[in-house]
């Protein structure tokens, strides 16, 4: 095993080095799928943030008990029960939002980044360290949602968050808020990511 | 314990706990759940008809829903119709306004919806589609208005405008509301939507 990291770090691995979107590239159905507002972003990053934290806080605490034979069913169980909550929570106390969003909140059940964290983290380490990943993990998420939801978003509908940004010489650019412009956007994202952590590692080198 | 008996009770118990925290979730919010979208059709017809004081279901069958909207001397000022149908991708649920005689409407509005964004999407924007359906004569059968215009005035009295760039959609929203005005028109011409018979009964 590697070397235990201190807690700052622990947390702060999800914004970049370990970002589950820029680095690991997890969760990209709803990466993709949802970022055409920035509304609607925000919301997915924080149901899945909702879920990734209290999936790992009960898989931590009870990672002893569990067989290893039917550890991933069991993770799985736990995570659905936690989805579900959210989907209704929002469904009863934000009706539009729930609607935007559509069946992309169910499907958070399958979010690799909830799965792959447990599977990688939660059921090996202890619970306080679990949820500062998860915490951690769930900030990256929402960074990165943030991030590609308001470039669409400004781009595609010359709107942050439904106020006009864009003075009215601006066209929107529709391609953004439709599937190919989240995959074009992602595209540059990843291509950024990439460029400055090379252009770090040869310094730090 | 051997193992494949502790395989079971480990994924019975998660799943039972699993279950009754569901229970409860569900019961808590069911209650709300099912208001909101109470709520949702009555600020849909105070939309499509905009003198309602309150209203009532009057009809229902599978293809639509009908609401008899009253004003507040009980008179009747409309029928709001809540129908859906297929889209360009997904079903469309809408709701329009009608007069009491069926012949002209007076709102719509998109309740539902999957089209494109930014394109197909445009039939719930009031600027570029909505607008175009106020007033309209619904005696005889809606037709769309293609290439599209920029203003209401520029329509025959039935016609409706399309989306530039999103043709279908604009033709499936009108196919929709066409359908069910003459099935609406069948349903009052069958007296089901007559006051007098229902204060009668």
């Amino acid at each position: 095993m590697p070397p235990k990291k201190s807690i700052g770090a622990e947390y702060l691995k999800g914004l970049w080095d370990e970002n589950p979107v820029f680095r690991q590239l997890l969760g990209m159905c709803p990466t993709l799928a949802v970022t055409n507002a920035v509304i609607n972003g925000i919301a997915m990053g924080l149901a899945t943030a909702f879920v990734l934290i209290l999936s790992s806080l009960v898989v931590s605490s009870i990672k002893k008990l569990i067989p290893n034979q039917v550890r991933i069913a069991t993770f799985i169980v736990i995570i659905a029960s936690f989805v579900t909550i959210a989907d209704r929570f929002l469904a009863a106390f934000f009706p539009p939002i729930s609607k935007a969003l559509g069946p992309y909140v169910p499907l958070i059940v399958v979010n690799c980044i909830i799965l792959g964290r447990q599977e990688a983290f939660s059921s090996k380490n202890s619970v306080g360290r679990s949820l500062i990943d998860a915490f951690g993990m769930s900030t990256g998420f929402i960074l990165a949602l943030l991030i590609l939801s308001s470039i669409r978003e400004i781009l595609g509908s010359g709107t942050f968050l439904g106020f006009q940004v864009m003075g009215s010489w601006f066209k929107p650019w529709v391609i953004m808020v439709l599937p190919a412009g989240a995959f074009i956007t992602l595209g540059v994202l990843l291509g950024i990511a990439i460029l400055i952590e090379s252009k770090t590692k040869t310094r730090s080198t | 314990m051997s193992l494949s008996a502790r395989m079971i009770v480990v994924l019975t118990v998660v799943g039972l706990i699993s279950g009754s925290l569901l229970a409860v979730v569900g019961l808590l919010t069911k209650e709300r759940i099912e208001m909101n979208r109470q709520q949702e059709i009555q600020t849909a017809i105070n939309e499509v008809i905009p003198s309602t004081k309150t209203s009532h279901k009057i009809y229902e069958d599978e293809t639509l829903t009908v609401y008899e909207s009253l004003d507040e001397n009980k008179n009747n000022v409309g029928f709001a119709v809540y129908t859906s149908g297929t889209g360009f991708q997904d079903i469309i649920t809408l709701m329009y306004g009608v007069d009491p005689s069926v012949s002209k409407i007076k709102n719509l509005t998109i309740l539902d919806q999957k089209e494109t964004p930014g394109l197909g999407a445009k039939i719930t924007d009031e600027k570029s589609f909505l607008r175009f359906w106020e007033g309209r004569n619904c005696e005889k059968p809606l037709s769309l208005r293609k290439p599209a215009v920029d203003s209401p005035e520029k329509l025959d009295p039935s016609e409706v405008n399309a989306i530039t760039g999103a043709t279908i959609s604009s033709e499936k929203v009108l196919e929709i509301v066409n359908l069910s005005l003459q099935r609406l028109k069948q349903i009052k011409q069958g007296g089901k939507l007559s006051s007098e018979e229902k204060n009668a009964t």
